[in-house]
């Protein structure tokens, strides 16, 4: 001690530096600006004493006491540092630098208390506080009159009951009511109205779409080639029916991250996994580039970003994503928070996976699945020591197994090898082989057998192509109509196709293609090495039907670019005569499994060989199971190529600097947001070793009591479709970025109502909002009016809109403009061509052309007359590359982007697509043809059609005009300006 | 009474409520609008597929004398399909055009007249070789879907130059789309009217919805005239007890509109209006119906010059922002700039058939004093590497590639930014250009400063250029 003070009062001479009179105002002067209050580049600030000493990205500490020349700071500022100069474009002093070295070398002596700055809490924020209701009000509506009654507002008067009915006919179930409709309710009590709406299984079907639209799904992968995902509609379906079951929110949410092992044994626990594969997905950076190089990295990065992105957005409406570079700027989220939330999804990619449409096939799927693993793990356990015994005997036959026919010496069964091609000098030369089915036929798969020839020591798949494609048409010249058989076309065309042995190589087609051709021709582009030279050769060319059955290629006629001809090893003929090398190998090798199981068995005792004859036979009698079906979603992939998938173990994952896949630093396990796990009290438990746990726990902290951003972000949400705007404007952001409540107590009251006294029933809730007095007043901001279409306003505004021009208080309702779906949906319900099916795959409002490699969508190629297309838009196939035009201009979701309110726009082009779309010139034919069923006299067909697309009676001042026109340019044509007048898109 | 300024901002769309807005032309300026503009208008012609830098305009003389050699690149190398062949020499010859010289190859020789306004970048750099994040990338700033693309963000910024023509048209190849298709032009976040509208010149429908849909045969042309007229009629009724919802007078106003450019677009479109002379300057070959059926130089050019010349006859008359593509997605045969397997059999024809119209546009719009005020920029998703891949092919090669730009303020004749040796990395590897800098630069010159085009989603302010982009000085004249 005494040494230290003497030390330390030799150096400091003539004066010591002293932070406050001498650096500070050097930091002021030259660094605040990119590093103080306003901006902290690279997460650095030097006006708070614990950021400037211990933080910064890329360089901390940037101040080490006692070493300036080590100190980056100083390095930085002294210009001793050549790549990295600060400040930018100004330079410090010769003696300010001198200070700057002083200080730090006498200890970089920051006081305590002198910081001009805070450090924000930035937990201190609305969201981030427990629910809590100071007062506890009666209802909704004494929320928003004390609010109104503050701010000197008052509420706007009831609407009427026609108004009321259309509202929430569109509101709840996204269809207009007919005016039969109108006509009952009119007489029923108005909660009568509320609970048939909420039973309609079309309430289901009106709000799976606002779920849809937040969780961005889609049909096709989007990206580059934009490929289908058929199997995707399930997880729609999945979200129908929670809906119309009124599923407790918990379970819904736990369900879509993690229902296969909180739930196993349902459907829905599977089902709803769509969830995590909802959003679009990079087919070629995952398909065509494999882990170990960046771009696969960078796409699989990409990927688990969208699953977080998803969860955490959705449910909690927080913007985690921001913190992948950097501490978030504005939300306590570290960047070990955002990569601890993409380990919880490194276990799975996007895939399809089995279940069965009912929770009793599920429960026996689970329970065989179980059973056959205890039994498989049995087995292995004593089969184990005996391979062991068996020693270096069982592992050469193991060898002779795997490599089977490529080890035997011979495998030509008979001397017709198959066929050959000329020899070429170069491998990049273009050679093709056909043959003629005779008949033009469905062609579903097609097998190629490769040859067997020592020649060159080559062997097995002795002059199989490196690169090939496979193409069927009806053209032998194949110039036109040809169809490529796509599935493996990549890994055969595109890429080198590695020589597989006597493997055979087979491919589908994409099964919905339907793919027809009397001529099957195999181009190589890229011929087998031989010795010196090039050739293209191939056993056999099998092709089969769309069922199951005979090889349709069997003994047909066979036609080539040039052949050889040798008889009788090589002749065309020998591609279609049955004859391949690889026949007699699989008998080899099933010959040499029964070999080994036998030498593997005598190596046991009586007691172990009946014991395993036992549990063999017992795995046998497992009653098998029907076809189950497929469900795009996100799961383990057991994969293989470029596409391998975690088989279970998920991927390392570490934090990224400046979120840069070429630098990474510490690897994280899986965890939430830890600050929010502490304010909250959220556990997050990961109970077992499988990556499904992770997911599981993650689902757990979401969906815990205690997190109030769940709670919170759910009741908004319903409250802004009922209203058109949410509590909090900013559904997905409920961080500083976001917005405050307009009505905190009452946000938070709802969120309390809703977790405890209504058990997370959505129905219980949308009753709760759609019953209060708020949400039945009228549209208006006027005092009141008199009756009738000519009707004049009256004493003019009911509060001064400058107090509220947004009307975020509430004083009246919101005038809703009817968003793609509900304009589609209504134009097919008064058209009279609404055809409600439900569930099972999408029906597609396009023509899909050149489904081989990129898709394109053709939508104008549909004809708007298909009745498979006039079902509900919920059901339209989601493409996401190319949007339905019509939809799109009517500013439906983009399933690239997680929407939480839809976009408004009113332009010249939605006026074109409203009377010149297909979808309005044809179907205004129909609500002609419909009103001049239902009406007599061209009149009362005019009435007939206002009532069903306005939902009142017109008025004499707008039927006149429209009788007119009617007469004269036809009913069609009135019908169409029906469907483009305001007040069809509006609602009051 | 709300006034308009309240409805814009109770729309809860900020700025981007200008929606009905662009309908009465912007009578509110953005903030971002801080600069003096040198341009009012861009066209962004986009080669899909990623075309070679070294084969067009990055003359590499290392190449030619390496030719064949195994390529050794000092450092591990990591290829989209794995190919590292030898050296490959420029497919084609070089040589200087103009007052400044520079070298380009004779496959794009008509653009050889025009080289003086333009230039080069040839140390621009991507993210990944793969082409749907390296289109979006250059598309809309960001490597993943769900942005706005560049024409989006302009006529979000800047409003339309006319009232009867869409302000963002994208003349898509008639081919098919390249990676991504629409999602490149897509609004995304922003109001759909800022979307690219799809125009295809000489097709059957060249916009959708314009005219009644083939199933309308009950609808005439006399028909919309009245039908129009009475729809206003009775919208004005509904309106009048509702007078403080300004959206519903935008809707009849959009209608106005959509009648409008009912007139507007198909006198727009007409190409027959032009010169024979204009045509050929061009490329396009009005009256032949038949080409051989491999690809081939006259006819890309035929294609490319009805686009290039639709382009100026729409720009003269108020469009905004016109997106050129040139080459579609990955089929076969190939028809677009991915020349894995053979570069000449597939950049011969394609770049032909560009430099002939893109050359004609230059100096027609020159001609017209519209090149001054009309920012060109030639882009593609990443270049190719300078080694084959072991045929006739390039790889991918997103460590470095080449832009150009014209007109609209531009500084032409000039290069800014080398490659290196062998066109394979930026010469200076820490100070690459990137499209951050490349859409910084365009903004500016069209007098917004991209740091302050901001829109708020999902918590975060979107702006065409991330959090980058530094405008590149000695572009701009």
């Amino acid at each position: 001690m005494r040494l230290f003070c003497f030390i330390s009062f030799f150096t400091t001479s003539a004066f010591s530096v002293d932070f406050v009179r001498d650096v500070r105002p050097i930091f002021e002067r030259h660094c605040y600006e990119c590093h103080g209050a306003a901006k902290q580049k690279n997460d650095y600030r030097l006006d708070i004493k614990t950021v400037a000493l211990t933080g910064g990205q890329d360089h901390a500490p940037n101040i080490i006491a006692g070493k300036s020349a080590e100190s980056p700071l100083f390095r930085f500022v002294s210009g001793a540092d050549k790549k990295n100069s600060m400040p930018p474009k100004t330079k410090l002093s010769s003696t300010e630098i001198d200070l700057l070295k002083r200080w730090i070398d006498e200890g970089a002596v920051w006081p305590e208390g002198v910081d001009i700055a805070q450090v924000e809490d930035r937990l201190d924020w609305w969201s981030f506080k427990p629910l809590q209701v100071q007062v506890a009000a009666i209802n909704i509506d004494s929320y928003i009159h004390a609010k109104l009654a503050e701010k000197g507002m008052k509420p706007a008067s009831q609407a009427d009951t026609r108004t009321l009915i259309r509202r929430l006919y569109f509101d709840l179930t996204g269809l207009p009511p007919t005016p039969e409709e109108i006509t009952k309710y009119s007489a029923l009590p108005y909660d009568k109205l509320v609970d048939d709406l909420l039973a309609s299984p079309r309430y289901g079907e009106r709000w799976a779409r606002h779920w849809l639209d937040l969780v961005h799904y889609g049909e096709t992968h989007g990206y580059d080639k934009d490929k289908p995902r058929l199997n995707a509609w399930p997880y729609r379906d999945y979200v129908i029916r929670a809906f119309n079951n009124d599923k407790p929110y918990t379970r819904f949410i736990e369900e879509q991250i993690a229902g296969d092992v909180l739930y196993p044994g349902t459907t829905d626990g599977i089902t709803a996994l769509g969830f995590i594969s909802a959003g679009p997905w990079d087919y070629i950076g995952h398909a065509e580039v494999p882990e170990t190089k960046l771009d696969g990295k960078i796409a699989r990065h990409l990927d688990r970003d969208d699953m977080v992105q998803n969860t955490i957005g959705t449910f909690c409406s927080l913007t985690v994503q921001c913190a992948q570079c950097h501490y978030h700027k504005f939300d306590p989220i570290s960047q070990e928070d955002y990569y601890s939330l993409q380990a919880v999804f490194a276990g799975v990619d996007r895939t399809d996976i089995d279940y069965y449409p009912d929770d009793t096939s599920m429960q026996k799927f689970v329970v065989l699945q179980k059973q056959k693993k205890q039994l498989t793990d049995e087995i292995v356990a004593l089969e184990d020591p005996l391979k062991k015994k068996a020693g270096d005997a069982y592992i050469a036959l193991s060898k002779r197994i795997d490599g089977a026919a490529e080890k035997n010496a011979n495998p030509n069964a008979k001397p017709d090898f198959g066929y050959h091609s000329s020899v070429s000098p170069s491998q990049d030369t273009v050679k093709w082989v056909q043959v003629d089915l005779g008949q033009s036929v469905q062609v579903d798969r097609i097998v190629l057998k490769p040859c067997y020839d020592d020649f060159g020591k080559i062997g097995g798949g002795f002059g199989f192509p490196v690169r090939f494609k496979i193409e069927v048409s009806d053209d032998p010249t194949f110039t036109t109509n040809v169809a490529l058989v796509w599935r493996k076309h990549d890994a055969t065309f595109i890429n080198d196709f590695a020589n597989p042995g006597l493997k055979p190589f087979e491919t589908g087609t994409a099964g919905d293609d339907g793919i027809t051709g009397r001529y099957v021709r195999v181009t190589a582009v890229k011929l087998a090495r031989r010795s010196n030279d090039y050739i293209f050769a191939l056993a056999e060319l099998e092709v089969y039907g769309r069922k199951a059955g005979q090889n349709l290629a069997a003994g047909r006629f066979v036609t080539s670019l040039d052949s050889i001809e040798a008889s009788p090893r090589w002749r065309r003929a020998n591609l279609t005569d049955g004859i391949a090398p690889e026949s007699r190998s699989d008998e080899d090798k099933k010959r040499l499994i029964r070999e080994r199981d036998a030498l593997m068995l005598a190596q046991g005792n009586d007691t172990t060989k009946i014991k395993l004859r036992a549990l063999r036979q017992q795995r046998d009698a497992l009653p098998p199971l029907p076809a189950p079906q497929k469900v795009y979603a996100g799961a383990v992939l057991h994969g293989s190529g470029s596409f391998k998938g975690t088989h279970g173990t998920p991927r390392i994952i570490h934090v990224l600097k400046r979120g840069d896949m070429k630098q990474p630093a510490q690897e994280v396990s899986a965890n939430s947001i830890t600050q929010l796990s502490q304010r909250f009290g959220l556990p997050f438990q990961v109970e077992g070793t499988e990556e499904s746990y992770r997911r599981a726990a993650l689902a757990k902290w979401i969906t815990d009591k205690n997190n109030a951003l769940t709670w919170r972000s759910i009741v908004n949400r319903i409250w802004q479709h009922h209203f058109g705007r949410g509590l909090v404007d900013t559904a997905n952001d409920f961080g500083r970025m976001g917005s405050q409540p307009s009505h905190s107590e009452l946000l938070d009251w709802l969120a309390l109502t809703f977790r405890d006294d209504l058990n997370g029933s959505l129905k219980k809730l949308h009753k709760l909002i759609v019953m209060s007095e708020t949400y039945r007043q009228t549209s208006s901001a006027f005092k009141s009016r008199k009756s009738g279409a000519a009707g004049k306003l009256d004493s003019g505004l009911l509060n001064d809109t400058s107090l509220d021009a947004n009307n975020v208080y509430l004083s009246h309702q919101n005038r809703r403009k009817l968003d793609a779906e509900s304009i589609r949906d209504a134009i097919l319900a008064v058209s009279g061509k609404l055809d409600l099916t439900m569930g099972g795959p999408s029906f597609q409002d396009f023509i899909i052309e050149k489904p081989q490699h990129s898709p394109h969508y053709e939508y104008q190629l549909h004809d708007p007359e298909d009745p498979k297309s006039h079902r509900r838009s919920i059901y339209r196939f989601i493409v996401r590359s190319q949007q339905q035009p019509f939809m799109t201009i009517m500013d439906c979701a983009d399933p690239s982007m997680r929407v939480d309110k839809r976009n408004e726009s009113l332009s010249p082009l939605q006026a074109l697509a409203m009377m010149n779309n297909g979808l309005t010139v044809a179907m205004a034919k129909h609500f002609a043809e419909r009103v001049s069923k239902e009406a007599h006299g061209t009149e009362a067909q005019i009435s007939r059609a206002l009532a069903l697309a306005l939902c009142r009676i017109p008025h004499s001042d707008e039927l006149v005009p429209l009788v007119d026109f009617a007469k004269r340019e036809g009913l069609e044509n009135a019908c169409r300006l029906i469907l483009n007048l305001n007040e069809f898109s509006f609602i009051d | 009474m709300i006034t308009r300024r309240q409805l814009l901002q109770t729309a809860g769309q900020g700025f981007g409520a200008l929606a009905f807005a662009s309908l009465e032309a912007s009578e509110q300026q953005h903030r971002a609008l801080t600069v003096t503009p040198k341009a009012k208008r861009v066209v962004q012609l986009f080669m899909g597929g990623a075309a070679s830098h070294i084969d067009l305009f990055d003359f590499k003389p290392a190449l030619i004398k390496h030719h064949g050699e195994a390529a050794d690149f000092g450092e591990k190398v990591e290829t989209f399909q794995n190919g590292l062949g030898p050296w490959k020499k420029p497919v084609w010859d070089f040589k200087p055009y103009g007052q400044s010289g520079k070298m380009l190859s004779e496959v794009v020789a008509p653009l050889g007249a025009c080289v003086d306004d333009m230039a080069f970048v040839h140390n621009m750099v991507g993210k990944t070789g793969v082409h749907s994040q390296g289109t979006l990338l250059q598309a809309t700033g960001f490597n993943l879907p769900g942005f706005p693309g560049m024409g989006c963000w302009v006529s979000y910024g800047l409003g339309t130059l006319g009232d009867n023509l869409p302000t963002f048209v994208v003349l898509p190849d008639h081919r098919g789309f390249a990676s991504n298709g629409p999602k490149n032009w897509d609004s995304a976040f922003l109001p759909s009217q800022h979307a690219g509208t799809i125009i295809y010149p000489g097709a059957e429908t060249p916009i959708s919805d314009l005219f009644p849909h083939k199933s309308g045969r009950y609808i005439k042309a006399s028909t919309d005239r009245i039908g129009f007229a009475l729809l206003e009629e009775l919208n004005r009724k509904h309106q009048h007890q509702r007078e403080e919802d300004s959206r519903l007078d935008s809707r009849i106003k959009s209608y106005e509109l959509a009648a409008k450019m009912q007139l507007a677009a198909p006198e727009a479109l007409d190409i027959s209006q032009e010169s024979s002379a204009m045509k050929s300057l061009y490329g396009i070959q009005e009256h032949r119906k038949v080409w051989p059926s491999e690809i081939n130089a006259a006819e890309e050019a035929d294609y490319m010059g009805r686009k290039c010349l639709t382009a100026r006859r729409l720009l003269e008359r108020g469009v905004r922002f016109v997106q050129i593509w040139s080459g579609n997605d990955n089929g076969f045969p190939r028809r677009n700039w991915d020349s894995h397997e053979d570069v000449e059999r597939d950049h011969g024809p394609l770049a032909w058939g560009m430099a002939k119209a893109v050359s004609a546009l230059m100096i027609d719009l020159k001609q017209r004093g519209l090149l001054d005020d009309t920012l060109i920029l030639w882009t593609t998703e990443f270049g190719r590497m300078p080694s084959t891949q072991g045929g006739k092919g390039r790889d991918h090669n997103p460590y470095v590639f080449t832009n150009w730009l014209s007109g609209g303020g531009i500084k032409g004749g000039v290069t800014s930014g080398e490659s290196d040796l062998w066109g394979y990395k930026p010469l200076d590897r820490e100070n690459p250009t990137t499209c951050y800098d490349i859409h910084a630069t365009m903004m500016h010159l069209l007098g917004m400063d991209h740091e302050k085009l901001t829109v708020r989603h999902n918590g975060i302010d979107r702006r065409l250029t991330d959090v980058h982009g530094h405008i590149i000085k000695e572009l701009i004249a």
